[in-house]
């Protein structure tokens, strides 16, 4: 009671998460390597290309010593496309538009084949599958790979909020990069809320609200808000829930169970 | 539901129509005639707390103490007038805990229907709270009757909402830090 924050991590937190990811610069000055805690950073020497944090990015940019390249999903042209995808596309109309492909999955094209990861190893040797922010998903790309439609990173909203704030100039159109982004932001809370009338199914097992692709700060406005939604269904509910286990634990004893009512019950 | 939560005692303080099955010696006060005996087949609202304790006799082979009635919030009437539209009722004046109230309820009575239609009235007036949430102009808008009548979950669920709204356009600079 005494800690005055909401459950959950306040959008600033969110943002400090997002200025991990990794972004393309265009150095002006030289710069000796840096290492930081969170891993080295390549020496600068103008005008070679160099990844570093987004956080590393904005103060270098602040200080005028380097222009950020934007990544390659924020220009109008992408983004463009996603909000078509999100309005337009039928497939799409109550989920959001695909994430961005993870190393190994199948690419939108032929996704009937089956997902082959591709481990990477640490210097112990143990094997890991990267994902974000550990995933390059916001450097400027020389040229985007064939059949592979943009698509949103996790933390869109705040790395495109930045940039825009810091580095408008080194952005394409950034009017235009601005109104798209409010507009794929009101689509995509538009079809968050929609997602309540399905949450009681979520809320009594089984069932649920497809979030595949959603982003950092989406999930941080909706989360005291789902969870109070889900929390006053489970309440409710709970004389049901209660009653039907029983019903489940009668039948179990008895032998009638067959395993097809009830399938995550099967899980444990 | 902790101990120290607030709003499960006043869930608590909420009144329940008891009928009493036996004459109850100097109970009188309930009823309000200090002093007196309770007879048989008095109806009286009792909180919550007490109804619950009284009705539990039965379990135990002795003949029960009070039988209890449905609260007058989740009478037929309202049930009926929450199953024709979510939105236009005021839950608020029919009890401020509504909610914790029919939870508690229904842990006594088995109302299977009554769960349906409850679910589906949170769920619809849910929707309604977030769009009012997400209004910058808040509870000053055209909402305020529909707003006015929620319970107190909801309140809290509008709460939340409208705070983490707030908290976003207060980081995208669209509004400012009060």
């Amino acid at each position: 009671m005494a800690f005055p924050l909401p459950r959950g991590i306040t959008p600033p937190e969110i943002a400090f998460l997002g200025e991990m990811e990794m972004v393309t610069i265009l150095p002006r000055q030289r710069l000796e390597g840096l290492e930081l805690l969170g891993g080295p950073v390549e020496p600068l020497i103008p005008p070679r290309r160099a990844s570093m944090p987004l956080w590393l990015a904005l103060l270098l940019k602040r200080q005028r010593r380097a222009n950020i390249l934007p990544p390659s999903w924020l220009h109008p042209e992408p983004l463009s496309f996603i909000l078509d995808i999100e309005t337009q596309n039928e497939d799409y109309q109550h989920t959001f538009s695909p994430p961005p492909r993870l190393p190994g999955q199948p690419s939108f094209r032929d996704r009937d084949e089956i997902a082959n990861p591709r481990p990477q190893f640490t210097m112990d040797g143990d094997r890991y599958y990267p994902s974000s922010p550990f995933l390059p998903q916001n450097v400027a790309q020389e040229s985007v790979p064939v059949g592979e439609p943009p698509a949103l990173p996790y933390h869109w909203l705040e790395v495109g909020t930045m940039l825009l704030d810091a580095a408008s100039d080194d952005l394409v159109d950034p009017d235009q990069i601005r109104r798209l982004l409010k507009e794929l932001r009101e689509v995509r809370m538009a079809k968050f809320r929609a997602g309540i009338d399905a949450l009681d199914a979520a809320a009594m097992g089984g069932g649920g609200v497809a979030l595949t692709g959603v982003g950092a700060m989406e999930v941080g406005e909706g989360r005291g808000f789902v969870t109070g939604v889900v929390n006053g269904l489970r309440k409710i509910g709970a004389s049901k829930e209660q009653a039907r286990r029983e019903q489940m634990a009668e039948e179990m004893a008895n032998g009638e169970y067959d395993g097809t009512q009830d399938e995550d019950y099967m899980d444990f | 539901m902790s101990y120290y939560d607030i709003d499960s005692i006043l869930t608590d303080a909420q009144k329940l129509p008891c009928t009493f099955e036996l004459e109850v010696p100097g109970l009188g006060i309930l009823e309000g005639n200090p002093g007196e005996n309770i007879k048989a087949g008095t109806k009286i609202d009792l909180p919550l707390w007490l109804g619950e304790m009284l009705s539990i006799g039965s379990g135990l082979g002795t003949s029960r103490l009070v039988t209890l009635d449905l609260p007058s919030a989740l009478s037929e009437r309202v049930i009926n007038a929450l199953k024709a539209d979510p939105r236009s009722v005021d839950l608020r004046s029919l009890a401020p805990h509504f909610y914790s109230l029919s939870e508690r309820t229904l842990e006594l009575f088995e109302e299977e229907e009554m769960v349906d239609v409850l679910i589906n009235t949170f769920k619809k007036r849910a929707e309604e709270i977030a769009d009012h949430a997400h209004n910058p102009k808040g509870a000053l808008g055209e909402g305020v009757e529909f707003l006015q009548g929620l319970d107190e979950t909801e309140r809290q669920l509008f709460r939340v909402a409208h705070d983490s709204a707030k908290a976003m356009r207060i980081w995208s600079g669209e509004a400012k830090k009060k």
